[in-house]
Parts: C-alpha cells; structure tokens; sequence
C-alpha cells in the first residue's frame, strides 16, 4: 500500500542513507515504514560528547503536512526534553513544515542539545540548573551520557 | 509532575511551546468548512446588525459591486486557500488554458528558485505535482477532467486542500528569499528578524497567517493579481463611506496575457474580502 506518506518516507529514508549527516542515524523499523528507530550521538567536545541517545519517530498518514511525534526513549537530562522523553520543539510543534524531512528533523533535535531554549522549559529542574549551575547541569549530562551506553 | 511541567512550558512560552493552545483554536474552527457555500452578501450584513454602523454602510457599498461571499474556515490558511479556490474556479468556468500554460511556467520558475536556495526537491516536488493535477483537472475535455462540485470537495478534503496550500506557502517562500533584498526592510521592520526566519516561521508552516508580504510574493511568482478590499472600521474622509481595495499586481511581465493588454486598467479575477484578521473570497457582479 503506497500512501504519499508512506512514499514520502521512502525518500527521506533515501536521503539518509545516502547522504547522513555527521553524528545521526535512522531507519525505519522491520516492515513498519511508519515507525523509525533513531540514534543521535552527542555532539563533540561537549557535556554529551559519547552519548548515544535512541529516539523513535511516529509518522502518522498526515505526513509530511503534520509532524511526526518524537521520543527520546534514553533516558534525558535536558531543559526541553520532558521526563516521558518527548521534545520540546517549535518545529515539532507549531512551526513544522513539510520541508523538514527525517534528516532534518534529527539534525534540529541534535542542536538543541547543546542549544537549548530556557523559554520553553519541560524539565524544570534542568532548565534551572542550566542557568544557574552549570558545572551540576554538566554533571548530570555526563550520567545520561554514561547511561546510554548500557541502557537497552 | 510531569502535568505541572508540560504547565510550566505552556504558559511560559505560547508561542515556542507544544501547541496545546492552538490546537484548542483549531478544534473551534475544524466545526466551520474549509470553504464554505456561495452565500449572498445580505448573510454579511446580517452578522453585523448589531456592530458599528459605518461597518453596516460598508456592506452596503460594497452591494453596489459584489453580489457573493464564499468564506473559508480561519484556520491560518485562509488566505492561501480563498486563493487556491478563487484561482481554480475561475480556470474552470473561463477553460482559459493559455492563463493554464502560462502560469505552469511560473510555477517552473517557482520551482528552479526552491531548488537554488537549496530546498531538498523531495520535500516540495509532492506539492507542486498535486497543485498541477488540480490545474490540468479544471480544465475540461480529458478523462480526469472535474466538475465545479468536484473541485468544491477537493477543496473541501484537507489532504488535497492543505498540499495546495503548502504548495502556495513554498512559492511564496521562494519569491520572498530570492528577492530577499526586495522583502528585507518590511520584514525587518514588522518583526524585527531575518528573511530568513521570517520565512521559516511565518511562511513555511501550515497556520501561520498572511499579510502583505505573501500576498505581494506569491502575486509576483505566479504573475497573478489580486484584489482585496478591506471591510473595517475606519471611516472616510468627507462623510462619504466607502470601502478601501488594494490590488496587488506582478510585474509586467509576469501578467496573464487577458489582463497585460491594459496594464492601465487592471481588473484582477481574484477579489478577496479582507476582515482584521480574515480572508474570504468576494465574488463581482
């Protein structure tokens, strides 16, 4: 069954296969092209340098005009990042665009890592300590970074 | 906790955070049609018996050139999709094909500037291909070809709906970045960001309302001009009421050969009533 979301999907899968850009990766899980499984590494030379962070992707037939929802399932430590592991994220919210494809969407989300928005809080208490008490807030990045590695 | 969070987030930041409060709006709307039917102007009128006089005087002025109202659910989209019917109904009942031919090489320019700032061709190509379909539908003779009730549905079903104006809101973003030395001092002076970001959060999502700015981009783009008339409060000088309109016209050489005759005198086919906030389609006498 070709829906043009799920031929849409295919593209993006295309893309990122062919041409991922640095530090993530995604597939589609077995025969479900709806449900991607992700990994972002965290960005070098940071608090999340080493990390390894698995999210999916739900896709409903709506897309690409509707957004998937996306869901850390490691474990975060972030002030945009809720304790359920969703993301607090303008493009994934109320300014998504069908121009941003799985590529793009993963990208985004590895920038918030390091760039988070203090405006938008989902984690209050990092949200807190990333203003305040930077070398804790570090610290505990460092724990989920660590997590990562042995969490299924 | 987690409920006072997410709490937190909506209330500290409506504008970056989670959607819940639009979605709260969009549930409101989805009860009205995407495009509603023809109605007369007097269902205008009878919305405003109890508003301010001079907006029922308005109406009044505005029955001397109008005879219908077609109104579209307000949703973000309004603009763009008033449009989309207004352009789409007006090829189906004047079978104009050389406005079809000319405008489909518009859209190729449109598309050429996408693919040079560097826009991913599979993230519009879906878009573009569907607006096309609708082109090539209105038009009759061939075997896909649609009826006026046909093009209503279409319309009227959000898939179809919704890619044809996400295929307008990439034009226009197009238009708007390729030009953006044109666009840079409005946007900078509307809301104080970069052309870029203004395209990325105003243009590129679904929801997000027009202004000038779109409707002078994609007007331009595809070389199609466009009349809004304003129905609002301001008065009128002299004590003469009457009702402002605005016609955005493209360029010269980007007008459809029926209109570029009489550059002087140009009478848009597509007239939209604009209401603070609001897009519906006008329809002359």
């Amino acid at each position: 069954m070709s829906t043009p979301a799920r031929k849409r999907l295919m593209r993006d899968f295309k893309r990122l296969h062919q041409d991922p850009p640095a530090g993530i990766s995604g597939a589609p899980q077995d025969n479900n092209i709806m449900l991607w499984n992700a990994v972002i590494f965290g960005p070098d030379d940071t608090p999340w340098d080493g990390g390894t962070f698995k999210l999916t992707l739900h896709f409903s037939e709506d897309y690409p005009n509707k957004p998937p929802t996306v869901r850390f399932v490691s474990r975060m430590f972030h002030p945009n990042i809720y304790a359920d592991g969703s993301i607090c994220l303008d493009i994934l919210q109320n300014q998504w665009s069908p121009i941003y494809d799985v590529a793009a969407i993963l990208t985004s989300i590895q920038s918030l890592l390091c760039d988070p928005n203090p405006n938008s809080p989902a984690n209050s208490e990092a949200a807190r300590m990333f203003s305040e008490a930077k070398r804790e807030y570090n610290r505990r990045v460092r724990e989920v970074v660590e997590q990562s590695w042995t969490a299924d | 906790m987690q409920n006072e969070e997410q709490l937190t987030c909506k209330i500290e930041d409506l504008a970056n955070c989670c959607g819940g409060v639009d979605d709260d709006i969009m549930q409101k709307q989805s009860s009205v049609p995407l495009l509603g039917d023809k109605e007369p102007l007097s269902t205008l009128a009878a919305e405003y018996q109890s508003a301010s006089p001079i907006l029922l005087e308005k109406i009044k002025v505005l029955g001397d050139k109008y005879v219908a109202i077609r109104r579209t659910r307000g949703d973000g989209n309004c603009f763009f999709r008033s449009f989309m019917f207004s352009y789409l109904e007006h090829i189906l009942e004047t079978q104009d094909w050389a406005e079809v031919d000319r405008i489909k090489l518009n859209v190729e320019e449109c598309r050429k500037t996408l693919q040079s700032l560097g826009y991913v061709d599979f993230t519009f190509e879906d878009f573009f291909a569907l607006f096309l379909e609708q082109l090539d539908d209105v038009l009759q003779g061939n075997e896909n070809s649609i009826s006026h009730e046909e093009l209503l549905n279409r319309s009227r079903d959000q898939s179809v709906s919704d890619y044809v104006v996400m295929f307008f809101r990439f034009v226009t973003t197009g238009e708007i970045r390729k030009r953006s030395q044109f666009f840079e001092p409005f946007i900078f002076g509307l809301t104080n960001t970069t052309v870029e970001q203004f395209c990325k959060s105003s243009v590129e999502p679904m929801g997000e309302e027009s202004d000038h700015m779109h409707i002078t981009a994609l007007s331009d783009a595809l070389g199609v001009p466009i009349r809004v008339v304003y129905l609002d409060r301001s008065s009128c000088d002299a004590g003469v009421v009457s009702v402002n309109h605005h016609d955005f016209v493209p360029a010269p050489g980007n007008l459809p050969s029926a209109t570029s005759a009489s550059s002087e005198s140009i009478n848009p086919f597509i007239t939209l009533l604009y209401r603070p906030g609001h897009y519906d389609i006008l329809y002359p006498k």
